[in-house]
């Protein structure tokens, strides 16, 4: 049987194409991939009267919650100049990279319908969906600029003012998406080869929430404890938040501009992304079958 | 309820126009299946037992039960040790009863779902439409194609080009600017067939997706699959409807249980089948 499919020429399916082709077939899928990406962006708010308008509704009344509850009720922010641009920025950002990892655990599962009906290379859906939260991210962007810079005028909070950092702002979420991406690949694999690690997702993620500084400067928390400061504002998420507030906030105790954070973020955005997509791709023959 | 000697929801009389495709030439092999084992995993399910021998201990029954809850894993196996050769040109029909494992032959040859063991090779990009072939609901019919055309690995423009000729294919005509969750099951039906149909593959397989057609599209279709077989290519057709699987293929597999039972000129197998499934009804009575 063998001997006669390869003397006509034929390709095996179902079987895991080599690291360079994969990778190939996955260029050709660009235009694919930013379709499906950017129409589940769009459906998501679809179903309301409000259509579209909830994509800037959405992210402004989370906001509002935030900033009444932690940066007016609970006062998380000392160590900061302003604490509702602090926690609006912490807040947006973090929400891009735990919904991230959150629909790309589920990315198979979600299309199966789409995996058991076209053949593509199926590292199409985790980016998928990272660009489905990038594009949602955009709008949600923009209010978070104009929420710290409003912020900057109520009395007891530091000013906010309009910089040319704002320019590094696409640069710090650039980073974040190839980080995302990365983390969406490995999380896609572990759930599709076994579903119950999709229960544990949300509390992983709540525990890197407070580990992370979204509503709290850790520099200023754990003076007293150097190695663990350094631990835990070198991490990942950490290195991104402060980077995306490098870009907005005007604080030069809680987000001085710092050039080697940047490389940091670098450093972390391409490891994920090489080490996720591997990880990703050794699993490609498996998924579908269950 | 007994089986009348012609079922046949799907075809009409004038359809049935006898192909010429016995006299076409086969080609070099096109699809090779070696040995194929697809099996499923699924959760939360209980393996039902053979049924016979003693009632199960009492202490047996409880750890039983609990194993539905927690850590029920069961395994289905859904396709065990098919081998055949389609070539090019030829057109495969392929029957059996509910779950004896089509769709998923089909997937597996699609490269859909990969094998458990055995080996599934294809020339070039094999395409399978089917009844379960879900676009995205929420989004207009316009939205889908261009998803589903670039799915199958047409370029944008190419995409664009098509376009104009894949709605008027499917003839649902301003219903393209609709969410598809707005369409009937035979709109629906009929806009993925036609952007399925837009990229012309080597091996194209059919499961069940012109059930749900009316005879216009039914006859529009087969004149497509007619085109596609035209152009050298491998067609497969799924269906429940004996009388299309006579009208359109040549071969045919039986697959009963996850196994190739008969494979061979459609009348034939079809003739076989028929009389297995008239015992079948027989004896349930
Ligand atoms: N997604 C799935 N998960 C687990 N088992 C499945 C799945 N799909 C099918 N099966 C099992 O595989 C077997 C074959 O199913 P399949 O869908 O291939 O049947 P079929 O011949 O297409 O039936 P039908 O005529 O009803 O379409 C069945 O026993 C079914 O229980
Ligand atoms: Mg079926």
């Amino acid at each position: 049987m063998r001997a006669v499919a390869q003397a006509s020429g034929l390709r095996q399916m179902g079987v895991r194409p080599p690291l360079t082709d994969y990778v190939r077939s996955l260029w050709a899928r660009r235009a694919f991939i930013r379709t499906l990406g950017q129409a589940k962006a769009y459906a998501r708010n679809q179903g309301s009267y409000l259509g579209q308008l909830w994509s800037i509704l959405n992210p402004l009344l989370n906001s509002l919650v935030y900033v009444f509850i932690f940066g007016l009720l609970i006062k998380t922010t000392r160590g900061t100049e302003n604490g509702i641009a602090f926690i609006v920025t912490g807040v947006f950002l973090y929400r891009f990279f735990d919904s991230s990892v959150s629909t790309g655990a589920n990315s198979l599962k979600s299309n199966m319908s789409l995996v058991r009906s076209v053949h593509f290379p199926r590292a199409v859906l985790p980016i998928s969906t990272t660009i489905t939260e990038l594009t949602t991210l955009g709008p949600a962007l923009v209010v978070m600029v104009l929420i710290s810079w409003a912020s900057g005028f109520i009395p007891s909070q530091g000013e906010v003012p309009f910089t040319w950092r704002l320019l590094l702002l696409p640069v710090a979420v650039a980073l974040m998406w190839v980080f995302n991406t990365g983390c969406a690949f490995m999380v896609a694999r572990w759930v599709a080869i076994t579903p119950d690690l999709g229960n544990v997702i949300p509390f992983a993620l709540r525990f890197v929430f407070y580990a992370s500084g979204v509503l709290f400067s850790v520099d200023h928390y754990l003076k007293d404890h150097e190695a663990l400061a350094g631990v835990l504002s070198y991490q990942p998420i950490a290195a991104f938040l402060d980077i995306g507030r490098q870009a907005v906030l005007n604080d030069p105790v809680a987000a001085p501009l710092d050039l080697t954070m940047w490389f940091v973020a670098l450093g972390w955005a391409i490891l994920f992304l090489v080490v996720g997509f591997w990880i990703f791709w050794r699993g490609e023959e498996r998924y579908g079958r269950d | 309820m007994s089986i009348p000697e012609e079922i046949d929801f799907e075809v009409d009389a004038d359809d049935l126009s006898p192909l010429a495709a016995d006299a076409r030439p086969l080609g070099a092999p096109s699809l090779v299946v070696d040995d194929l084992y697809i099996t499923y995993r699924v959760f939360g399910g209980k393996r039902v037992g053979a049924g016979v021998g003693a009632p199960p201990s009492l202490l047996k029954r409880l750890l039983g039960r609990g194993r539905t809850h927690v850590g029920g894993v069961t395994s289905v196996e859904a396709v065990k040790g098919i081998s055949f050769v389609a070539r090019h040109g030829e057109s495969i029909g392929i029957v059996g009863i509910n779950g004896s494992g089509k769709s998923t032959l089909m997937r597996a040859i699609a490269g859909l779902i990969p094998p458990t063991q055995g080996a599934v090779y294809v020339s070039g990009d094999p395409s399978l439409l089917g009844v379960n072939a879900v676009l995205m609901g929420s989004l207009t019919g316009e939205r889908n194609v261009m998803i589903g055309g670039l799915a199958l690995g047409l370029s944008p423009e190419e995409v664009r080009e098509k376009f104009d000729d894949i709605v008027e294919f499917s003839g649902i005509g301003d219903a393209v600017y609709l969410p598809m969750s707005a369409y009937s099951s035979g709109m629906g039906a009929r806009l993925r067939f036609a952007i399925s149909a837009a990229a012309v593959p080597d091996v194209l397989m059919i499961d069940e997706a012109l059930a749900t057609g009316d005879a216009a599209f039914r006859k529009k279709s087969k004149d497509r699959i007619d085109a596609i077989r035209d152009q050298a290519a491998t067609v497969f057709l799924v269906s429940h409807s004996l009388a299309t699987i006579e009208s359109i293929c040549s071969r045919t597999l039986w697959i009963h249980q996850g196994k190739l039972v008969m494979d061979g000129p459609a009348a034939e197998v079809c003739a076989a089948y028929k009389a297995f499934v008239k015992a079948q009804d027989g004896a349930s009575r």
